[in-house]
């Protein structure tokens, strides 16, 4: 059985260039939900690997994000490019043994730079609760949005 | 270098259903330059088998490690303190890298985790060209550094066939005709008069047909 699960149930990993206040931003959510939440900022999302994604799963996450920056204003040109490849190879190893890939998913950031990375994982956390289960979530026996949420 | 892929899961998967206890082996050197089975590729491997124990409510002892070269014994050697507490080597080497930890450790089962491809080069990030068949009497000298045995899909020494389209081979469109690379670059470099030479059949006594080959130099031997 897979050693060393954290109480984290959502990990949350971004480009800090879409905050520059991501320190405070995501520490304030943090503080709110506990260790149910993960956040893993990163220099540019292209800097993802599909390891980073699976250890999160590994490690006890059932929903995994990946924001990135909007099409065509990463700062090193191809970041986000990349990371949706690495998101892809990802939910492929994922589907090779038989569960959902709908455990990652990659938000690509709209609207105007900088934003609060804290207020973008609330709006995501909103939003999962509300959709059903996917099938590992439902063999734990809750949704980790919904259980943020209370 | 040597390049591989790794195998489908399904077949990895079966392929270690009897064992709990693996012990994940990859190379760091041919097989990790094509990302088939450096650490990092280790690594996924290992995550992707404890995730889907995890889903079938399994239990494995999975433990990783990468050798700097698993095609010589003196780093196979590292294997020695470990192999004992598992059932199994999953091996993320070449097919030489799993025949060498093969005989070095004869008493546990070597599970090859690769399909190894062929002899390659870095085409650009993340493509890696077939150009090499180790065919033992190399006459890329002739043929404009261009393998025809590699690259052309007839194989000829002899050619163009006529089938190209465009500079590309008839038998895959998107590969480069082998024989228009090999007269582009005799013009360029002004060997072209050398087409009109017959060049004879391929010795293919110096590929396999006694059997594997094997490189002996006495003065490296310290025995």
């Amino acid at each position: 059985m897979i050693a060393n699960r954290s109480e984290a149930h959502v990990a949350v990993f971004f480009c800090r260039q879409l905050d520059p206040e991501q320190d405070a931003n995501r520490r304030s959510l943090e503080k709110e939900l506990g260790s149910g939440i993960r956040f893993f900022p990163m220099p540019c999302s292209g800097r993802i690997e599909a390891l980073h994604l699976l250890k999160a799963l590994e490690t006890g996450a059932r929903k995994v994000y990946l924001i990135t920056c909007p099409q065509g204003a990463c700062r090193y040109g191809q970041g986000n490019v990349r990371a949706r490849k690495r998101l892809d190879y990802a939910k492929s190893l994922i589907r090779e043994i038989g569960l959902s890939d709908d455990c990652f998913e990659m938000i690509v950031a709209q609207g105007p730079l900088p934003l609060s990375i804290g207020d973008l994982a609330r709006e995501l956390l909103g939003r999962t609760a509300d959709e059903p289960d996917s099938s590992k979530e439902k063999q734990a026996g809750t949704n980790p949005a919904a259980y943020l949420a209370k | 270098m040597i390049t591989a892929e790794r195998k489908p899961f399904a077949e990895i998967k079966a392929s270690i259903a009897p064992y709990k206890r693996i012990l994940v082996v990859g190379c760091g050197t041919c097989v990790a330059e094509c990302a088939a089975g450096g650490e990092k590729e280790v690594a996924l491997l290992a995550s992707q088998l404890r995730l889907d124990a995890d889903h079938e409510g399994r239990t494995v002892d999975i433990k990783e490690i990468t050798l700097d070269r698993q095609c010589v014994y003196e780093f196979i050697d590292q294997l020695f303190p470990l192999v004992d507490e598992y059932d199994a080597i999953l091996s993320l080497g070449c097919g030489a890298g799993v025949q060498a930890v093969a005989e070095v450790l004869p008493k546990i089962h070597i599970v090859p985790a690769l399909n190894t491809t062929g002899i390659s080069e870095t085409r650009e990030q993340g493509v890696w060209l077939e150009d090499c068949r180790g065919c033992g009497d190399c006459k890329l000298d002739l043929f404009a550094d261009v393998c025809p045995i590699t690259r052309c899909a007839k194989g000829l020494f002899n050619g163009p066939c006529g089938g190209s389209k465009g500079g590309h081979c008839e038998v895959d469109p998107d590969a480069p005709c082998a024989w228009h690379l090999i007269v582009t670059r005799l013009e360029e470099t002004g060997r072209l008069k050398s087409m009109d030479e017959i060049q004879p059949p391929a010795n293919w006594a110096r590929a396999q047909g006694k059997g594997p080959r094997k490189c002996v130099r006495e003065d490296q031997k310290t025995s």
